[in-house]
């Protein structure tokens, strides 16, 4: 797939077209693994807390028989894989968009029921100028914590949610030959990478479930949703690192997958969790503060569904009537769109200054002159016209400028983000404009690479910035106020996540971009991102590792015009994974 | 409200004082047990009143500081429409620069939506530093000498808060997990009316108000305090759903 999943046009697929195509499930899903039989031939009467009554009989031949809440009887294929103690099974239901993927533990007889279904019909947003109904084609599920009833009583403690995943970083390869990297920097969240299905090795966030079965052994569910909808569950054994599971749903092609798997992986790292000690995770995410949620209910961020799509000419209209830089603010205060608080102050390191920036490969040349800490005059040898600008600036580093302005009367809207090396010579240019080939309210970026003639600084010829997969792996927390903190997990060479924090600072709702690393020295790195069908604001960043503080620039557009901001956080280190090995064109020609 | 000034001991024996003397006008018909919970009753008593009077306004001062406690108890849990019961059917609350008017209207609005949305009204120990003073924590209840309305003056140290107004992808997830809000303590005092319900002869409360004498950037746990400046609210029903009927001032 080479359609990034937040830009492919998923099928709107209809109730009937699903049911029809749930008939291949009537007898089970299929697997490349050897299936096991730990169920053949036995009774089990499943209760669970807050559920269904489940009673199956496991027959010959892979099927079984089941009647819900003493209702009737019915017959379905069923696959089943065991892993230690555990045996995990699957069955859809005949007729019925539904089914159940059942995680058994044979030594406590505690067993996890994973309800799954399609064409729901939720609607969400309820009455508000949002409302909107959840695709058909998007697997629910719903948690059930039980028992296998051998007459022995209610057992006191069940299965229960868990933050023991929490920042727990896996690699993964099925016998199917899948690979996955599946970072768990969210109690409510994966935030993963289809190393062999996709070929840009982006990161992509879905919706998951993590349940403690014992000290090894967890279950967990995860559900693509906004994109395909498909979910996947297993339940995995952290010793050995092996899992079972099952994949169900449709993929990007409308192709339905209903297989179960075995798989082995490797730990890649831990980040650091920073709820309280005594907290353990056991309500989900979604039902603080609600405590009855309804059937299905989990904390999914849809940012599509309440961005607005704009034209170029829309959003150039827009940008006419306003084009906003810095704001009106205290040129001595960093001003900020995260309500600041915590950014680096602004710098008067280039008053005063003047140079050229000489971007290679026939980018662009301008002049510039720096009158006083907030305005700069700049011609572009393009048009050989002197310019007046806001800009505003950061010392970043040791000698090391970091500044931005608006392009005045650009079309699209442009600004530039520069980083000027005065020791070493050396420029990059973020250039940034309105519109992508999706949303005229969307930023477009590049990183052009140069240098600076300036007397006094002799600029290299050869050595130049450059991309960087040195933060690769690395997660920092960032707080822009004491109200706005958000971890970055720079997951991939070419993408990141952004998770923000509950009230007890455990990890929760989570997003994820596509962005660029560059290297500056060492330990100092630009890093941009925009927020790509989202919300396509722009965040380009000087990240200084030294000081664990970030400094930079936001640009984005909408219906209000164009506004360029700063922004920056106080940092703190989370942990990093290991990837090095996973990334790259010398793996995929190895896969 | 012993959560209050807990390193004031010194004026808070003063306050105490005060206490003491009114019971000696009150005179030996005063239980010690009925003197116990720190009455402080302004009603005209005469010395033509009866033992039954005084004792009936004890009775009702006694009410009184239970729905009070009640009240904040409710607010603790979260329990609007407990809350919401103990007003009477035109009352009125006034909060932060607004007036919330009418029990199944503006004062539903303020503790059915607003509240909890802005994470406000839960009792939260004082920000360090912000400690009210011994006078400002006294408590008071005056019944009328008819028991049918009285008047309160209690303490409050709260967690209040206001949505943060961002369309920031941060702020929109904050939301969808039922944040998005940035909090704070505020200290100050209840000055309450009641009045009996003609019906039923129970105590509602006639009209409430948040009288704010501090606000601090804090939260339990943290180190240290920081005074912040609340903007009043601006914003009226129905331009804000969770807005007041009237802004005062």
């Amino acid at each position: 797939m080479h359609i990034p999943m937040h830009r492919y046009e998923y099928t709107k697929l209809t109730r009937d077209q699903i049911g029809t195509a749930l008939r291949a499930t009537e007898n089970g899903p299929t697997s490349a693994s050897a299936y096991s039989n730990a169920l053949n031939g036995r009774s089990l009467r499943i209760v669970t807390q807050n559920g269904p009554v489940l009673e199956y009989r496991f027959q010959a031949n892979k099927r079984l028989t089941l009647s819900e809440d003493s209702g009737r009887n019915v017959s379905a294929g069923y696959g089943e894989l065991t892993q230690n103690q555990m045996v995990f099974f699957s069955h859809m239901i005949p007729g019925e968009q539904k089914g159940y993927n059942v995680a058994i533990d044979q030594n406590t007889n505690l067993v996890t029921v994973f309800e799954v279904w399609m064409s729901s019909g939720i609607v969400q947003g309820a009455g508000t100028p949002n409302e909107f109904t959840l695709d058909d084609r998007e697997v629910q599920r719903q948690i059930y914590f039980g028992y296998v009833d051998n007459g022995q009583g209610v057992p006191e403690n069940l299965h229960h949610y868990t933050n023991r995943i929490a920042g727990k970083g896996l690699y993964w390869k099925q016998d199917t030959g899948i690979e996955t990297l599946e970072y768990y920097a969210s109690v409510a969240n994966t935030n993963f990478v289809e190393l062999t299905r996709h070929v840009d090795d982006l990161s992509f966030v879905s919706t998951s479930d993590y349940v403690l079965v014992d000290d090894r052994t967890f279950a967990y569910n995860r559900t693509e949703c906004e994109f395909s909808g498909i979910h996947t569950c297993f339940v995995a054994d952290l010793y050995n690192v092996e899992q079972v599971g099952v994949r169900f749903g449709f993929n990007e092609n409308d192709e339905l997958e209903y297989y179960m798997f075995r798989g082995e992986g490797k730990v890649v790292g831990q980040l650091a969790y920073l709820e309280p000690f005594d907290e353990h995770g056991m309500a989900p995410m979604f039902a603080q503060g609600n405590a009855q949620p309804a059937k299905g209910a989990r904390s999914t961020y849809r940012p599509a569904r309440t961005f607005t799509w704009m034209s170029d000419e829309e959003m150039h209209a827009a940008a006419e009537q306003r084009t906003s830089a810095f704001g009106s603010g205290d040129a001595n205060a960093s001003t900020s769109t995260l309500s600041g608080g915590n950014n680096m102050p602004y710098s008067d390191i280039l008053v005063g200054k003047e140079f050229t920036v000489r971007l290679d490969h026939g980018g662009p040349v301008r002049d510039y002159r720096f009158r006083d800490r907030t305005m700069l005059e700049y011609r572009d040898h393009s048009e050989n016209v002197w310019r007046d600008a806001d800009y505003r600036a950061y010392e970043g580093d040791e000698n090391l400028a970091w500044f931005s302005h608006i392009l005045p009367d650009s079309q699209p809207r442009a600004s530039v983000q520069v980083a000027v090396d005065f020791n070493n010579g050396l420029v990059t240019s973020i250039e940034s404009h309105m519109g992508t080939a999706y949303y005229g309210n969307e930023t477009t970026y590049r990183a052009v690479f140069g240098a600076i003639e300036m007397e006094g600084v002799e600029a290299p010829l050869y050595v130049r910035h450059q991309f960087t997969d040195e933060l690769l792996g690395h997660a920092f927390s960032w707080s822009y106020s004491d109200a706005v903190t958000s971890m970055h997990l720079y997951g991939s060479p070419h993408s990141m996540s952004w998770t923000i924090f509950t009230g007890n600072q455990t990890m929760g709702a989570q997003w994820c971009s596509p962005c660029i690393y560059v290297k500056l020295r060492d330990g100092v790195y630009l890093f941009c991102q925009n927020e790509e069908a989202c919300n396509g604001v722009q965040m380009i960043a000087l990240i200084n590792t030294n000081i664990s503080h970030d400094c930079g620039f936001s640009f984005n557009g909408g219906a209000r015009g164009v506004s360029l901001t700063s922004v920056g956080g106080i940092g703190r280190h989370i942990g990093k994974y290991d990837l090095d090995e996973f990334y790259g064109p010398k793996k995929r020609v190895e896969a | 409200m012993s959560i209050l000034n807990r390193g004031k001991a010194k004026k808070r024996a003063s306050a105490d004082k005060s206490r003491r003397s009114f019971f000696w006008k009150l005179g030996a018909g005063v239980s010690g047990a009925l003197a116990a919970p720190a009455v402080m009753v302004r009603a005209e008593i005469s010395e033509q009143d009866s033992a039954s009077v005084r004792l009936a306004l004890l009775e009702e001062e006694k009410t009184l500081r239970k729905l009070h406690q009640n009240f904040e108890q409710a607010m603790d849990k979260g329990l609007s429409e407990e809350v919401i019961e103990m007003f009477a059917d035109d009352a009125r609350v006034i909060f932060n620069g607004g007036l919330f008017v009418g029990r199944s209207e503006g004062v539903s609005r303020l503790y059915r939506d607003r509240f909890p949305s802005e994470k406000t009204g839960r009792r939260m120990e004082p920000a360090p530093g912000f400690e009210l003073e011994a006078d400002q924590q006294a408590d008071r209840v005056d019944v009328s000498p008819d028991l049918l309305s009285a008047t309160a003056v209690f303490p409050y140290s709260i967690q209040a808060g206001a949505a943060i107004e961002s369309e920031t992808s941060l702020a929109n997830m904050a939301r969808l997990q039922g944040e998005g809000v940035k909090t704070w303590w505020e200290g100050g005092v209840y000055h309450v009316n009641y009045r009996k319900d003609d019906v039923h002869g129970r105590w509602k409360i006639s009209q409430l108000e948040y009288r704010t004498l501090s606000r601090a950037d804090y939260r339990p746990g943290r180190s240290y305090a920081r005074p912040i400046a609340v903007a009043a609210i601006a914003t009226r029903y129905p331009e804000d759903p969770q807005g007041p009927d009237s802004l005062l001032g």
